[in-house]
C-alpha cells in the first residue's frame, strides 16, 4: 500500500454561474501520508467543501492530477468512464470515510441500523456495529432514530459509521460545526483519538482555528477562489 | 418588506412548488369544466327536446316519402299553419335546429300577443331556417312539418296524416340516469382534483412553516396570516382557473361530436348546439374548491397527516358504508354509501400501506431492505393525498372499464339474439298480416317454418295474482315462436319455457318488470290484453337492455281480435333470392309499391358503432382523470424528492454505485405504486359491483352480470409500472443533481422518518 494517501498536483476547479466561470480551486497541490492529518481552512466559499467532494469522487476535478491511496484517478494513467466510477465506489465503500456537518444518517433507520447498513455496504462484518456505539459512549441509544438523539450523539454515530469500515482516510467537512463548544470538543477528541489509534489519514475542513491547530498540516484556501 | 411579500418570497425560492400548484389548478379546472360542459349540454338538449316540442304534431306523407319544401308550399296554400323544422348536424357542436320565424307565430299561446321573432320558441333558442339551411347537406339534414295545435284538431289534408312529433320515445328516466352517472363522474373528478390541490398546498405550507412562524414572532397574527394565504391562493386561482376553464371547454368541444352521436344513439336525443354556455359555474366551483382545499385545517396542517386520524373510526365507517350499499333502497342512499366507502378507503389505504411496510421492516434482518421499506412508509405519509387520488382514479378506471366491457359484451350478445333473423320487414299500417302469415306458413320450401315469426307490439296491463295494483306494460307478441328467439339468454326460467310459451301455457317478463313487481318464475299474472283478461304463470325472465319500460312476451295466439297493435313486423332468415321473392309477394298481398326491409346485420353494426362511441367518451374521461392524478403525483414526488435527495445521495457517498442506488430507488417507487394499485383493486371491484348490480337496477331497472376482467388488471399494472418507473426516473434525476446538505436533519428538510 502506498504511503501517500493523497497526491494532488495542479488541481483546478471551475463552476459556471450564469455567464461567468468561477474558479474555486486554482493550481492546488496537496499531499498527505499515512497517519497524517490536514486541516483545510478559509472563509465560506473558499472551496473547502469542493476540495473534499473532489477528494471523495463526488465531484470531478477540472484539471490537474489526482491519486488517492496510490491509485491515479485524474490526469495521467487514470481510468475513465465506468472504470473510474467503479474505482471511486470501491474507495468510498471501504477505504474512505466521509463525515458531514450533519445529516450523515438515514433518518428512517435507527443508529444501529445505520451503522449496520454502512458496514454491509463496505463488505464488513456488521456484528461490531453495537461495539462501536459502545466505544463512542452511545451504546444505549442504538435503537433510537437520528431525530430522537442530540446533534452530538448523531455525530458520534456518524463517527461509528466511519470507523466500522476501517477506512484508510477520513474526509470530514465541518464535523463539529453544528455542535455547541463542549460537545464539539468531545466529538473532536474522539475523532482525533480514533484516527491516531487506527493510523488513518484525516482531512478536516473547518472554520475553527483551535481544531485546525490540532492537525499536523494546515492549508488555507482563503486565496483560492475568484472569477 | 411587507408580510405579503415575505410570505410570497417562498415561491421565489421554490418556483417548482408554485408551478405545481398552478398546473394542478389549471388541469383540475380544465378536466372538471370539460365534464361539466358536456353534462350541461346533454341536460340542455334533453330539456329542449322534451319541452320545445311538447304536445306537437307533424304532418307526414301517407305514401311514406319524406316531406319536402313542395309539401310545405302545398299545405300553406291549403291554409294550414305548418312550421318547417330543419335539423342539421354541425360537426363538433351537435345539431342545429332551424325554424321559420313567421310560421312560429301559429304556435303562440291563445291570448298571447305575437311578439317579434327573437330566435326563441317556448323560451328555447333556435336559429332562422335560412341559417340552418345554409349548413344543411341533403343526406344528413331532416325536414319536419309541425302543425299547430288548432289545425291539428281538423282532419288531415288528402295524402297526409298526423303523427306525433317527438324527438324520442319516452326515455326521460333513462336520460336522467345517464345524466346522473355523468354528474357522479363529475363529483368524483372534483373530489380527486380537490385532493390533489390540497396535497400540493399542504406540502408548500409545511415547507413554509418556518417562514410563517417567523412572521408570527414578528407580530403578524394568525388571522392576518390566514388572510394573506387566502388572498395569495385566490390570486393564484384567478390567474389559473380562467385558462383552465377555456382548456376544459376546448376539451369538451373535441369530445362533443362523439358525445352527440352517443347521446343520439342511446336516447334518440339530438345534441343541440348552443347548450352549456356558462362560464361562471365552473369558475366559481373551482374557486370554492381551491379555497376549501387550501384553507381547510390550515392550523393543523403542519403535523403529519396520518397521526391525526383514528383508524378504528374509519374502519367502522368503511363497514357502515359497505352495509348501507347492500341495503340501500334508493339512489341517494347508495351514493351516501359510495361516499362513506371512498372516504374510509382514502383514509385507510395510506395507513394500511404504512402499517404493512413498517411490519415488514421490523421483521427483516437486512438493513438495506429495512431502509427501502421505511422509505416507502415516509413516501406514503408525505404523498398520502396524491396517492389516494391515484388510488381513486385507478379504481374509477377499473370500474368504468368493467362496466363498459360488461355492457358491451352483454349488449352485443343481447343484440345478436334480438337480431337473430337476417331481415326485418315492417308491416304497413292497415295491411293484413294474417294473409302474409298464412302465405309464409304455406311456403316451407322458401322460408323454413322455424326461421320466421311475426312481432306485434302494443300495450297491456298486468297485475300480480297476489293482488298488487295493475301496471301498464309493453306487449311483445310472437307468432309462431320460432327458433330465432329460442337462443335468447334468460335470467330465470322453467324447464322448457319456449315450448310452454308456444303452447300458450304462460308468458315471459322482462327484467325491468320482474324487478319492479318483484316477480319470479312461476308467479301468476293477470294480464289485460284489449278486452281479454287472462291469468298465466311467468315462464321466464329475459334481459332487455337500454330502456326502462316493463314488458311481457306472449304468443301471438293469445292476442284477442280487438288488440290494438301499435307496430307489427316480420322477422325472417332467408337467402338473398328467397327474400326478394318474399318481398315481392308481400308487396302484392299488401298492395304497396315498396316494403321497408331492413338488414339486421347493418342495424347491429350501426348500434355497436354508436355504443363504441359512447364508451370511448366514458373511457376518455376516466383516463384523463387518471392522467391528471398521475401527473399530480409526479409533480409532488419531484417537489418532495428535492428535499430528500441528500439522503438518497448518502448511498453514493457510502460507495454504492449510482446505478445500484438508482435501482434501490426504483424498487422503492415500484413497491409504492403497486401497493397503491393493490389498494385500488378491491375498491374498483366494489365500485364495479355498485355500478352494475346496484345503481343500474335502481336507476334503469336492469342489472348487468358482475365481471371483473383480470386481464385489465394487467393493463392497469402496466400503467402503474409506467407511473412507478416515471417516479424512479425523477429519483434518478435528483440523484444526479448536486444536492445541498440540509441545514438541519429535521422533517422539514426532508429528514423525517
Amino acid at each position: 500500500m502506498a504511503d501517500n494517501l493523497i497526491s494532488v498536483t495542479g488541481l483546478s476547479k471551475q463552476f459556471e454561474s450564469g455567464d461567468q466561470h468561477v474558479t474555486v480551486l486554482r493550481e492546488l497541490s496537496v499531499h498527505l501520508g499515512r497517519g497524517e492529518s490536514l486541516a483545510l481552512t478559509g472563509p465560506s466559499g473558499s472551496g473547502k467543501s469542493t476540495l473534499l467532494n473532489v477528494l471523495c469522487g463526488l465531484e470531478s476535478p477540472g484539471s490537474g492530477r489526482l491519486a488517492m491511496l496510490g491509485q491515479p484517478l485524474a490526469g495521467d494513467g487514470a481510468p475513465t468512464g465506468k472504470a473510474l466510477e467503479r474505482a471511486w465506489c470501491e474507495l468510498r465503500q471501504s477505504r474512505l470515510g466521509v463525515v458531514f456537518q450533519d445529516a450523515n444518517l438515514m433518518p428512517t433507520l435507527s443508529l444501529l441500523d445505520n451503522i449496520r447498513l454502512r458496514a454491509r455496504l463496505a463488505g464488513r462484518d456488521d456484528t461490531s456495529a453495537g461495539n462501536w456505539l459502545q466505544r463512542l459512549g452511545i451504546g444505549e441509544l442504538g435503537q433510537r432514530y437520528p431525530d430522537q438523539v442530540s446533534g452530538g450523539q448523531r455525530q458520534r454515530a456518524a463517527l461509528a459509521m466511519v470507523f466500522v469500515t476501517r477506512p484508510a482516510l477520513i474526509l470530514a467537512d465541518e464535523p463539529t460545526g453544528s455542535l455547541d463548544r463542549r460537545t464539539a470538543e468531545t466529538v473532536a477528541d474522539e475523532l482525533f483519538e480514533l484516527q491516531a489509534r487506527h493510523g488513518c489519514g484525516l482531512v478536516l475542513a473547518t472554520h475553527d482555528a483551535d481544531l485546525a491547530a490540532r492537525c499536523l498540516h494546515q492549508l488555507d484556501l482563503g486565496h483560492q477562489g475568484g472569477p | 418588506m411587507s408580510p405579503r411579500i415575505a410570505l410570497f418570497s417562498h415561491y421565489r425560492r421554490h418556483p417548482l412548488q408554485l408551478a405545481a400548484l398552478a398546473a394542478m389548478i389549471l388541469l383540475a379546472s380544465a378536466l372538471w369544466t370539460g365534464i361539466h360542459h358536456l353534462t350541461s349540454q346533454a341536460r340542455t338538449s334533453l330539456e329542449q327536446s322534451e319541452r320545445a316540442v311538447a304536445e306537437r304534431q307533424q304532418l307526414v306523407r301517407e305514401d311514406g316519402n319524406p316531406v319536402s319544401v313542395q309539401d310545405f308550399v302545398n299545405l300553406r296554400r291549403q291554409g294550414l299553419c305548418v312550421m318547417p323544422w330543419l335539423e342539421v348536424p354541425v360537426p363538433g357542436r351537435g345539431r342545429l335546429v332551424g325554424i321559420d320565424p313567421l310560421a312560429a307565430h301559429c304556435f303562440a299561446e291563445p291570448g298571447h300577443t305575437p311578439a317579434p321573432w327573437q330566435g326563441e320558441l317556448d323560451g328555447k333558442p333556435f336559429v332562422d331556417i335560412s341559417e340552418a339551411a345554409a349548413q344543411a347537406s341533403a343526406e344528413a339534414s331532416a325536414l319536419v312539418l309541425l302543425v299547430s295545435q288548432a289545425d291539428g284538431q281538423s282532419p288531415p289534408p288528402a295524402g297526409y296524416r298526423y303523427q306525433a312529433f317527438a324527438v324520442a320515445p319516452d326515455t326521460a328516466e333513462l336520460g336522467d340516469s345517464f345524466l346522473l352517472n355523468l354528474d357522479a363522474l363529475g363529483v368524483l373528478v372534483l373530489l380527486i382534483t380537490s385532493l390533489l390541490l390540497r396535497s400540493v398546498f399542504l406540502l408548500g405550507l409545511a415547507q413554509r412553516r418556518e417562514s410563517l412562524a417567523l412572521l408570527y414572532r414578528y407580530g403578524v397574527n394568525r388571522s392576518q396570516l390566514s388572510r394573506l394565504l387566502l388572498v395569495e391562493n385566490l390570486l393564484l386561482a384567478l390567474v389559473c382557473i380562467l385558462p383552465g376553464v377555456w382548456l376544459g371547454r376546448a376539451l369538451s368541444l373535441v369530445l362533443a361530436d362523439g358525445f352527440g352521436q352517443a347521446l343520439e344513439g342511446l336516447f334518440d336525443r339530438p345534441l343541440y348546439a348552443g347548450g352549456g354556455e356558462d362560464w361562471w359555474l365552473p369558475t366559481l366551483t373551482m374557486v370554492a374548491v381551491i379555497v376549501a382545499a387550501c384553507l381547510a385545517g390550515v392550523r393543523d396542517s403542519s403535523g403529519p397527516l396520518l397521526t391525526r386520524v383514528q383508524p378504528a373510526f374509519f374502519a367502522v365507517l368503511l363497514a357502515l358504508g359497505l352495509a348501507v350499499s347492500l341495503w340501500a333502497p334508493t339512489l341517494i342512499w347508495l351514493f351516501l354509501a359510495v361516499a362513506l366507502v371512498f372516504l374510509a378507503a382514502g383514509w385507510l389505504a395510506p395507513l394500511a400501506i404504512a402499517g404493512v411496510v413498517r411490519w415488514l421492516a421490523r421483521n427483516t434482518g437486512d438493513p438495506l431492505i429495512r431502509w427501502r421499506l421505511q422509505e416507502i412508509a415516509v413516501l406514503v405519509r408525505r404523498l398520502a393525498l396524491p396517492l389516494v387520488a391515484l388510488q381513486f382514479a385507478l379504481a374509477l378506471v377499473l370500474a368504468v372499464h368493467a362496466l363498459v366491457t360488461t355492457f358491451e359484451d352483454t349488449f352485443d350478445q343481447w343484440l345478436g339474439q334480438r337480431l337473430e333473423a337476417d331481415y326485418y320487414i315492417e308491416v304497413p299500417q292497415g295491411a293484413d298480416i294474417t294473409a302474409a302469415v298464412s302465405w309464409l306458413a304455406a311456403k316451407p320450401e322458401l322460408v323454413s317454418p322455424e326461421l320466421w315469426h311475426q312481432v306485434i307490439r302494443g300495450r297491456a296491463s298486468v297485475q300480480a295474482a297476489s293482488g298488487r295494483e295493475p301496471v301498464p306494460v309493453d306487449v311483445f307478441a310472437l307468432g309462431p315462436v320460432s327458433h330465432l328467439v329460442q337462443n335468447w339468454r334468460l335470467l330465470a326460467q322453467t324447464e322448457t319455457p319456449w315450448q310452454a310459451l308456444a303452447r300458450g301455457e304462460g308468458l315471459m317478463v322482462n327484467e325491468q318488470l320482474a324487478r319492479r313487481q318483484q316477480l319470479a318464475v312461476g308467479d301468476r299474472l293477470i294480464v289485460r290484453l284489449g278486452a281479454r283478461r287472462l291469468q298465466a304463470p311467468v315462464l321466464a325472465v329475459y334481459p332487455d337492455y337500454g330502456r326502462p319500460s316493463g314488458e311481457v312476451l306472449v304468443p301471438a295466439s293469445l292476442l284477442p281480435e280487438d288488440f290494438e297493435a301499435r307496430f307489427r313486423s316480420l322477422s325472417i332468415s332467408a337467402g338473398i333470392e328467397e327474400i326478394k321473392v318474399v318481398e315481392a309477394q308481400l308487396a302484392r298481398l299488401w298492395h304497396t309499391p315498396q316494403l321497408t326491409v331492413r338488414d339486421n346485420q347493418a342495424i347491429r353494426t350501426l348500434a355497436t358503432d354508436v355504443f363504441d362511441q359512447t364508451f370511448l367518451l366514458t373511457r376518455a374521461m376516466t383516463t384523463l382523470t387518471l392522467i391528471l392524478a398521475a401527473a399530480a403525483l409526479l409533480l409532488m414526488v419531484w417537489v418532495f424528492l428535492s428535499t430528500r435527495a441528500w439522503y438518497f445521495r448518502l448511498l453514493i457517498v457510502w460507495g454504492m454505485p449510482q446505478r445500484q442506488a438508482a435501482t434501490q430507488l426504483t424498487r422503492v417507487s415500484l413497491a409504492l405504486i403497486f401497493a397503491v394499485l393493490v389498494c385500488a383493486l378491491p375498491l374498483g371491484v366494489w365500485l364495479t359491483w355498485i355500478l352494475v348490480q346496484r345503481i343500474n337496477p335502481l336507476a334503469f331497472g336492469w342489472s348487468l352480470p358482475m365481471a371483473v376482467y383480470p386481464g385489465f388488471w394487467i393493463e392497469l399494472a402496466v400503467l402503474a409500472l409506467i407511473i412507478g418507473l416515471s417516479i424512479a426516473l425523477l429519483m434518478r434525476l435528483q440523484l444526479r443533481r448536486p444536492a445541498s446538505a440540509p441545514e438541519s436533519a429535521h422533517g422539514l428538510q426532508g429528514g423525517e422518518r
